[in-house]
């Protein structure tokens, strides 16, 4: 019996009613202050591997199990909760729902874990007051948990498991929902529960938080196809091979030549880039997104004139922006949460109405219009898809829309036809959308809209919570739209998506825009410290070339090294 | 019990108006019943809370959720301004998934809970009278999804057990209508009225039983796969749309119905209100009421026998009986605390009511019968409806859940 | 203490505020037995106290707001039994077979006045109780803590619940749906509104159950309590007296020795 706190040996799950099984013959140990990383598509395995790790399967969800589970040396296959209480802690990927939500204060929210555990009462504010100090959350101690914002949350979850004194710690997708400044809190703190000691399990996408991890394994279809540190596990050799496509830096690491410590070190990428001649990284097996072609049709302009919004408290979400959007552009609006992107973009459809200024399109205002009336001319996706979901079938809840603006049936069928082979849903339009991942779930929910084929389509968020082929399609889809002529405006935090698929980049900060302008320009080196006082930094392409050539903003590692080919 | 006259205000009256000294014995009635409805809460609360202790975590993270459920979908029903409810939704799905006491724990916590948040439109705290009602429809919930309500296929032998039923209540019914047409219902103001009045409702229930009993042995001892199984659920659905209908149209348009009694007064106070023309005399119209009855009838048997509509014959049935109950249960309590109102829309039902002669337990029940059934009926449809959308993850981690939701 | 307002809950540092959950909740349980077992005129003297009580402990004005919450409600009593009292002896003016009766005014001010009693004793308090507190109050007795749990979570969840409902209702209409209109367009929006409220939430039920495992809820048969809630001597001799109360209340109404 080894001294690690989680130990995994041939373990395979499948779930109850489920003919394939979760994962097959998977092996890994985590030992005390080390971070072992899970990469992986969606469906690939993570979320149950995760689970396991928690001690949740098969004792609260049913599945049949082989292999062996050591959470210390307790077997987790067969323990009880109070033999696993305080052993091992997970952190899931929506804040909110981590919460007890029986708790009026975020100090007591630390305690109910406490309380369950009968810690004795006397003991409980000094572990309380130390975990606060811990994870910088001092000032919140007094709020309620639930009105706090996302980030905030997250860490309020992680408090509560680390308050109760676990060694071992499982995230799955900590940062699914979190924006750019909430991810790199959440690597910065996994680094320092390692450094105390602690071994840490997470699954996750994002390549931030992978680094941080000593090894990394990589599933497909509930397989290990390949372990190692984040710059191999990630790279073209091992993710590329797993459809997944590798981070950017790691992909210029790679074609500069640098060994896997390396990988995300962006000063030595850049500097080896100045060397030498990088060679051209080969090309990721992604699955084949043969998308359908978009009809085209005739298209209004949008124009948003020195719009105000106030919320109810009184608070200016927006100070007088104007936004002129012409027929056919690609616009991707970024900005910290706050900055009042979505109060912006809800006034287009109507759902919000502005307190000053005028929204038109096609230069009608839309003042007296109804947000259903504006539907068939304005398609706009949410950022949680199952705000919107209520179907049996994933081919039902795509007709839901085309329905809604009483078209006749045959036409009805066409659209949602359309719709799932944009959206890559065909193989699943017999399911129950709830059957299916959450990311999936975002791509039924954008079929939705697209089966609508708006002339303007507006998408809130459209990448988080994406897997790397979710995002490529998704990219895919705000192509397609472009070329038939039609207006793409997107909100996301994902610089690198909106580089490459956005011919303009809308900055906001505070209710105002402060930067307007292609990629190029946007992400150039002479924005940096603009882009940075608004909590944003540019995609990693971008940062690289900054250091190379000024003023040159690639959107891509393929861009950036055409641009250097190019001499 | 002479003392307890004082208890309430509504006693018998002689010629002049003064009130006599003769037992009040609806009132008595009345009181002892919401008392009892009060103790039954009670107890169901103590047995579900004791339950509780076995309940897993699972149960108790969906009662929170089931239970905001109940009030936030309550309150979007009654943003779209419709008449009925829908409050329910959640204590049904618990019952359903979780069984009978975690379906009455849930019903209980969302009224006390209501009667904590400062909802308007809502009655306030008070409204945690009503606790024990919602505390059995969760009761009845979990009890017909653990008959399998919520699961019937339309070839199960076990849909004959409720075609028994709704045979029987039928025959009930029917034996009511006789009863009335013939002997014509007691008076309860008197002592020996009430006593003939127990027993006729003794004697119209047994009836009810025996009639339910033969027909479950016999018509409706059927087996799984008998292709007669879906023409009776088709033509049962028919049959009960059209009484249903009709009776709803002798209510309102009849000869002894609502708008024929706003005519005929002499002293009529309020000019350009004579509503009676819009009442149907009898007999053309009877038969103008039937033929309609008749259509709606024939319509729900059509509908019925399209594809697996006929299924939800049996998850009517069980809101339909969960209705009767729960507007049995709220009526004295109404009545008892409230003075026969709720406050909502429905106290135009009891005005109604009370013009046609009934008191104010009578009206308070009949305002129930009138709107609960058809509230629980939605309800039912509406879990039958959820149930069928449910991922296999989240039913899985119920253990009634596999047994009482259907495969998909 | 915290200063938000949680319900009805109105912060504050009066009498009624220091006393202990379980003690109110006793009172509350005297005032729900004195409407409706002690004679009419007993309302009044009831009333009056409340009002006081109300007053001393600065809530007079937070009083008398939310009793617009079940105004309609006692309209409703007092109109509808004023107006249709069914045996009424004399009619003051007589509508059809209905019309306002003396008996039927009686009667609706009876009933009405026993429910504004117990609505003035219920608000006074939740105005003065935290549910927190009084749950933990409960807990100590011996209640369940897990139900106790139920009970706080479910409060919670409302209005994020209504919240959520919002931003479906959005979402909704974002693709197309209609919910003003004829009663058949606002019986369609029924499904779609209703239908992601309740299966979004059920599948939520699934994270919710294992961050409850995970912070050992129910891992061990007892649980020691973060919060605490003050009993101080004053509360026993108060809760001690009220039984006693609630008892004289019994023995008072079925004696028949007060005069109707």
């Amino acid at each position: 019996m080894t001294d690690a706190a989680l130990a995994i040996e041939g373990l395979s799950v499948r779930y109850i009613g489920r003919r394939e099984p979760a994962l097959q013959d998977v092996s890994l140990e985590v030992a005390p202050g080390e971070i072992v990383g899970v990469a992986g598509r969606t469906g690939a395995g993570k979320s149950t591997l995760a689970l396991v790790g928690g001690g949740f399967i098969p004792r609260v969800v049913r599945a049949k199990v082989d292999g062996r589970v050591h959470i210390g040396h307790v077997d987790a296959l067969a323990a009880t909760l109070p033999e696993l209480a305080g052993k091992v802690g997970i952190v899931f990927s929506s804040p909110a729902l981590q919460l007890s939500s029986s708790k009026p204060t975020v100090r007591e929210e630390l305690a109910f874990g406490l309380e369950n555990l009968a810690v004795p009462r006397a003991e409980m504010d000094a572990r309380i007051d130390s975990v606060l100090a811990r994870l910088g959350i001092g000032h919140l101690a007094e709020r309620e948990p639930l009105a706090l914002s996302g980030g905030e949350q997250q860490r309020v979850a992680i408090a509560s498991i680390l308050v109760m004194g676990t060694s071992l710690l499982v995230l799955d997708e900590p940062t699914a929902q979190l924006d750019p400044a909430g991810t790199a809190d959440v690597a910065a703190l996994l680094g320092e529960l390692a450094a105390d000691g602690r071994a840490v399990l997470v699954a996750e996408h994002a390549a931030e938080v992978l680094r941080m991890a000593g090894e990394c394994l990589v599933l497909d279809a509930g397989r290990v196809v390949g372990v190692g540190p984040p710059g191999v596990a990630l790279g073209s050799s091992i993710a590329g091979r797993a459809g997944l496509r590798p981070p950017t830096l790691v992909t210029l690491a790679e074609a500069a030549g640098l060994p896997p410590a390396a990988a995300f070190d962006e000063e030595r990428i850049a500097a080896a880039l100045r060397r030498g001649r990088p060679t051209a990284p080969p090309e990721p097996t992604t699955t084949d997104l043969s998308v359908p072609t978009v009809r085209r049709a005739p298209v209004e302009p949008i124009e948003v004139r020195d719009v105000v919004h106030r919320y109810a408290n009184g608070v200016e979400a927006l100070r007088g922006v104007s936004l002129t959007v012409a027929p056919g552009e690609a616009v991707a609006i970024v900005g910290q949460n706050g900055s009042g992107k979505t109060t912006m973009v809800k006034h287009i459809n109507g759902l919000l109405r502005p307190a000053a200024g005028r929204v038109s399109i096609g230069g009608a205002d839309i003042a007296g219009r109804s947000v259903d009336a504006i539907a068939g001319q304005v398609g706009f996706v949410f950022q949680n898809p199952d705000d919107q979901l209520f179907h049996g079938r994933v081919d039902a809840e795509v007709g839901f829309g085309p329905r809604n603006l009483r078209l006749p049936a045959d036409q009805v069928a066409a659209l949602v036809e359309a719709a799932l082979s944009l959206a890559g849903l065909v193989a699943e339009r017999q399911t129950n959308p709830y059957d299916l991942g959450f990311s999936t779930r975002k791509l039924v929910a954008l079929a939705s809209v697209l089966a609508m084929e708006p002339p303007i389509l507006v998408l809130d968020e459209p990448t988080t919570g994406q897997d790397g082929p979710g995002v490529e399609r998704v990219g895919s889809i705000v192509d397609s739209w472009q070329a038939a002529g039609r207006t793409v405006i997107a909100i996301t935090h994902d610089m690198e998506f909106a580089a490459r698929h956005f011919g303009r980049v809308v900055v906001m900060r505070d209710g105002q825009l402060v930067l307007d302008g292609p990629p190029g320009e946007v992400f150039a080196s002479d924005q940096t410290s603009l882009l940075a006082s608004t909590g944003l930094v540019p995609p990693p392409a971008a940062r690289i070339a900054a250091r190379l050539r000024p003023f040159a903003a690639p959107a891509d590692a393929a861009a950036l090294l055409r641009l250097l080919a190019a001499g | 019990m002479e003392s307890l006259q004082w208890l309430w205000t509504q006693c018998v009256y002689d010629a002049e108006g003064n009130a006599t000294n003769a037992p009040c014995t609806d009132n008595l009635f009345l009181t002892y019943a919401y008392l009892a409805a009060m103790v039954v809460g009670a107890v169901i609360l103590f047995i579900a809370a004791r339950r509780s202790r076995d309940m897993s975590t699972a149960v108790l993270a969906l009662m929170p959720v089931a239970i905001a459920i109940n009030i936030a979908v309550g309150a979007i029903v009654a943003a779209l301004k419709l008449p009925i409810y829908l409050d329910s939704i959640g204590t049904v799905l618990v019952g359903v998934l979780a069984g009978p006491w975690a379906g009455a724990l849930t019903g209980l916590l969302t009224n006390l809970i209501w009667a904590l948040l400062p909802i308007p439109g809502g009655a306030g705290p008070i409204i945690a009278f009503f606790a024990p009602v919602a505390a059995v429809i969760g009761l009845m919930a979990g009890f017909w999804a653990s008959r399998g309500v919520f699961q019937l296929r339309t070839d199960e032998g076990r849909v004959g057990s409720f075609l028994a039923l709704a045979t029987g209540v039928a025959a009930a019914g029917l034996a009511f209508v006789a009863l009335q047409l013939t002997i014509g219902l007691p008076d309860l103001a008197t002592e020996e009225g009430g006593t003939l009045f127990v027993t006729e409702a003794l004697v119209i229930v047994a009836i009810g039983f025996v009639v339910a009993w033969l027909a479950a042995r016999t018509i409706f001892a059927l087996r799984d796969g008998d292709p007669r199984i879906r023409t009776y659920l088709s033509v049962a659905t028919g049959l009960a749309t059209a009484v249903l209908a009709f009776a709803l149209l002798r209510l309102v348009f009849g000869e002894g119905g609502w708008l024929a009694s706003l005519d005929g007064s002499a002293e009529s106070g309020l000019p350009g209100t004579d509503l009676s023309g819009l009442a149907w005399a009898d007999p053309l119209d009877l038969y103008l009421q039937l033929a309609i009855a008749a259509v709606l009838g024939l319509a729900a048997w059509y509908w019925a026998s399209r594809g697996t509509n006929a299924r939800l014959f049996p998850v009517w049935i069980g809101g339909l009986t969960t209705g009767l109950v729960a507007a049995a249960m709220s009526a004295p309590i109404s009545a008892g605390v409230f003075g026969g109102v709720t406050g909502s829309g429905q106290d135009l039902l009891v005005s109604l009511y009370r013009t046609l002669g009934l008191n104010v337990f009578q009206s308070a029940f009949a305002q129930g019968l009138t709107s609960d059934p058809l509230d629980k009926t939605i309800s039912y449809t509406v879990v039958f409806l959820i149930l069928a959308a449910l991922p296999i993850t989240v039913r899985t981690m119920f253990s009634h859940g596999e047994s009482t939701v259907a495969e998909t | 203490m915290r200063s938000r307002a949680v319900g009805y809950f109105r912060p504050g540092a009066s009498w009624l505020h220091a006393r202990n959950p379980l003690t109110k909740l006793l009172g509350l349980l005297w005032v729900l037995l004195a409407a409706f077992l002690l004679p009419p005129w007993a309302l009044i003297g009831l009333a009056v106290g409340l009002v006081s009580a109300a007053w001393s402990a600065g809530l007079l004005g937070d009083l008398v707001r939310s009793l617009r919450i079940p105004a309609l409600l006692f309209a409703s009593i007092l109109v509808v039994n004023a107006f249709f009292y069914p045996g009424a002896g004399e009619r003051l003016i007589p509508i059809g077979p209905v019309g306002l009766s003396w008996d039927g005014i009686w009667f609706g001010v009876v009933s009405a006045g026993r429910i504004v009693v117990v609505f003035l004793a219920a608000v006074l308090f939740l105005f003065s109780t935290l549910p927190d507190d009084l749950l933990e109050g409960l807990v100590a007795r011996g209640v369940n803590h897990r139900l106790a749990f139920v009970i706080l979570s479910a409060v919670q969840l409302v209005p994020r619940l209504q919240t959520r409902a919002a931003a479906i209702l959005d979402a909704q209409q974002a693709r197309g749906l209609t919910v003003t209109g004829s009663l058949r367009t606002r019986v369609r929006a029924i499904v779609p509104l209703v239908g992601p409220i309740v299966l979004g939430s059920l599948i939520d039920v699934r994270e919710r159950t294992f961050a409850l495992e995970a912070r050992a809820f129910g891992a061990l048969p007892r649980r020691t309590a973060y919060r605490t809630v003050a009993d101080p001597p004053t509360d026993r001799w108060l809760r001690a007296g009220l039984l006693f109360a609630i008892v004289a209340v019994f023995v008072l109404a079925f004696s028949g020795v007060l005069p109707r």
